[in-house]
């Protein structure tokens, strides 16, 4: 389910072949990997966690809704920044308004401005869009401090919030299938819609998808619009789920929605990358929260261990270990070239 | 055509600079304002609270600007480095600030002022050579890596101070330095400008000053001229660092206590005051001493809306849409010119 633009090479029909041209288009490898560690080690440490999967799922969930909001914009090779502050100011705006419904429909449409103001900026005025972003990450979150007067506001129905907390099927709550929603939306978005398909070609070359009659700024727009609306989204379950909105919400998933994003395979640079990569990053960083919680590592200590993986992460990027290789064999050359003369 | 209708429109921050042409400027208030509005509006907006905000002009509140100043100013007169080499920003200062007033204060509890020096030294080279790697080596994004440095390190610094408060003894050197004026000005201020002069030469006068100015013009080229640019960014991240510790330390002197949520916004405060400055976050294009009158401007900025009684959450708001504003002239202007 993997898309890149690239023709493959001319195909090499043996079953072992098939195999490995998938494998290569594939860019989900060190997503995979790490799964695998996290739940080798959390079988062999920390076996609490599959029997507490109902924590881990709600985690998962959290993670993951704001990470594939991320991944449509970083498909472009665009980044943003502004996530975090958005899920907190989207519940901010929810919790203040004192219909549970009107605020939801608020909240979801202020997510569709600030992803519409972020677009503005990148798309119209041309600023690079971690700057952009940046700037609207906090001028959002002290958005959120002086419509919240710097507290955390209470959720006026409290009910709403107690019934969504419950789970509807088994374990299910409702926030998972939010989630499992979102994931198949944005799939079938990118994978079968043509407007979610030329992501794919504006992330990989610009100048060549302009030419190509793809209409480029729209389609920015279209992207941070769906990072503004998902993140929303992830705030108003946030704020039904503890029926407060706090103006400082989110801080901790920015760091692990990144990290999600870009070890399942998504590259920076735009162009090639996948949903289901992101959904494998999400679960390997929300298993591990679950399993430190679990295992009584503070907050601090998780922090590091996230933000390892997110520098791994970016550093193991396939584009990095070749820019890596090239100076290494530069070094080297230098060196034969020296000792020779 | 086509290309260069895109270019017009979009000004692609990802192509390769190598595409700009050294034409002509064409006169237009835009480019001249982008260039030189920060004179202007530093002047406009000093006058503006000398005469409209009650309690600004007066040599207590100087004071207290320059107070404050001083570590924001010592934060972004390095991080100009970082943002002129085209890496946008080190988000990780805020660890590295908390990481050297705490160290600062901790060791030198133990064991005297140099060691507690020394090792903030050691502390400040590991971020800058971990985060200039991965940039420089790894062609990684800065934003990403300084980013999760951010997050390495505070966790870090947490984890082995326990998040406790460190004090230093009441009438020792920290506290009398942290004290001590010479007229209005305090101490720190001095730091500041000595630091300023520093680094404004090393950015001017030295092969990697003009290295860092050449990398963030154009990378191949001085990839290609026989550079190794991944030493360069190193070296940017580490003045980086350094000066972030040196801010550490300032401000551990203030108060004569250090916290691991010291650095807290510098990060943002330290762009806005670059970016204001007229240093281009396109790289290439930059000053130390911009930077200096971008840190007045934003100092006195702040310093208005703390006098006018305006909240936390409003600052950030104006300080947020500062910078967007500042990178959009920059952005237009240099379309313009372009045309």
């Amino acid at each position: 389910m993997t898309q890149t633009m690239q023709l493959g090479k001319a195909a090499d029909q043996s079953f072992l072949g098939r195999v490995r041209s998938t494998l290569a288009r594939r860019t989900e490898g060190r997503g995979v990997a790490l799964l695998a560690v996290i739940l080798i080690g959390v079988a062999l440490f920390e076996p609490l966690v599959f029997t507490a999967y109902q924590v881990s799922l709600g985690r998962i969930a959290l993670i993951g809704i704001v990470a594939l909001g991320l991944t449509a914009v970083i498909l472009m090779g665009e980044l943003d920044l502004s996530v975090a502050s958005t899920l907190a100011l989207s519940g901010v705006v929810m919790a203040l308004i004192p219909d549970i419904w009107l605020g939801i429909l608020a909240a979801l449409a202020t997510g569709l401005i600030v992803g519409a103001i972020n677009a503005f900026f990148v798309a119209v005025i041309g600023i690079n869009s971690f700057i952009a972003t940046l700037g609207s990450l906090f001028a959002l979150r002290g958005l959120a401090f002086v419509l919240s007067d710097e507290a955390p506001v209470s959720l006026v129905n409290k009910d709403a919030g107690i019934a969504f907390g419950l789970p509807l099927l088994g374990p299910i709550t409702p926030r998972i299938i939010i989630f499992i929603l979102v994931f198949i939306a944005i799939q079938m978005f990118v994978s079968r819609v043509r407007m979610g398909r030329e992501f794919f070609a504006v992330g990989g070359n610009r100048q060549a998808a302009f030419d190509a009659g793809i209409p480029v700024r729209r389609r920015i727009f279209t992207g941070f619009m769906i990072s503004g609306f998902v993140s929303a989204l992830a705030g108003v379950i946030n704020t039904l789920e503890r029926t407060t909105a706090d103006p400082t919400a989110g801080s901790t998933v920015l760091l692990a929605s990144f990290a999600a994003a870009i070890i399942g395979g998504n590259y920076l640079k735009g162009g090639r990358g996948s949903i289901v990569g992101t959904l494998i990053g999400a679960a390997s960083l929300g298993v591990l929260q679950v399993a430190l919680t679990l295992s009584g590592v503070q907050v601090p200590v998780q922090q590091i261990f996230i933000g390892a993986i997110l520098l791994i992460a970016v550093t193991t990027d396939p584009n990095s270990l070749r820019a890596v290789v090239g100076s290494l064999r530069q070094v080297t050359r230098g060196r034969a070239k020296a000792s020779s003369a | 055509m086509a290309k260069e209708t895109l270019t017009e429109q979009m000004a692609l921050g990802d192509l390769p600079p190598a595409d700009e042409k050294p034409q002509p400027k064409k006169a237009s208030w835009l480019v001249w304002a982008a260039e030189n509005g920060i004179f202007v509006f530093t002047a406009l907006l000093v006058l503006f609270a000398v005469f409209f905000v009650d309690g600004f002009a007066s040599l207590i509140n100087i004071a207290d600007v320059l107070h404050r100043a001083a570590p924001l100013g010592i934060v972004a007169v390095g991080m100009t480095f970082v943002v002129i080499s085209g890496n946008y920003l080190d988000l990780s200062v805020v660890a590295q600030i908390a990481t050297s007033a705490v160290i600062f204060i901790a060791v030198s509890n133990e064991y005297g002022i140099p060691l507690a020096m020394l090792v903030a030294l050691g502390a400040a080279l590991l971020y800058g050579i971990v985060n200039g790697v991965a940039v420089g080596y790894f062609k990684a994004n800065a934003v990403i890596v300084t980013l999760s440095t951010t997050y390495i390190g505070l966790g870090l610094l947490r984890f082995f101070s326990g998040g406790s408060i460190f004090f230093g003894p009441p009438d020792g050197p920290i506290a009398t330095f942290g004290t001590s004026k010479i007229g209005p000005v305090p101490y720190s201020a001095i730091v500041l400008v000595i630091m300023a002069i520093l680094l404004q030469i090393l950015l001017t006068r030295t092969n990697f000053g003009f290295l860092i100015r050449s990398f963030g013009v154009n990378e191949k080229a001085t990839r290609l001229g026989g550079t190794n640019t991944g030493l360069v960014i190193i070296g940017a991240f580490i003045v980086t660092a350094v000066a972030a510790m040196i801010a550490g330390f300032v401000m551990a002197t203030f108060s004569n206590t250090a916290v691991s949520n010291d650095g807290l916004g510098y990060e943002f405060r330290a762009l806005a005051a670059i970016i204001v400055g007229g240093t281009s976050v396109f790289g290439g294009r930059g000053s130390v001493l911009r930077t200096l009158l971008g840190v007045i401007f934003v100092s006195v900025l702040t310093n208005i809306l703390v006098l006018s009684g305006i909240g936390f959450g409003f600052q950030q708001v104006a300080l947020g849409i500062l910078i967007v504003l500042a990178v959009s002239v920059d952005a237009i202007a240099r379309k313009v010119s372009q045309r």
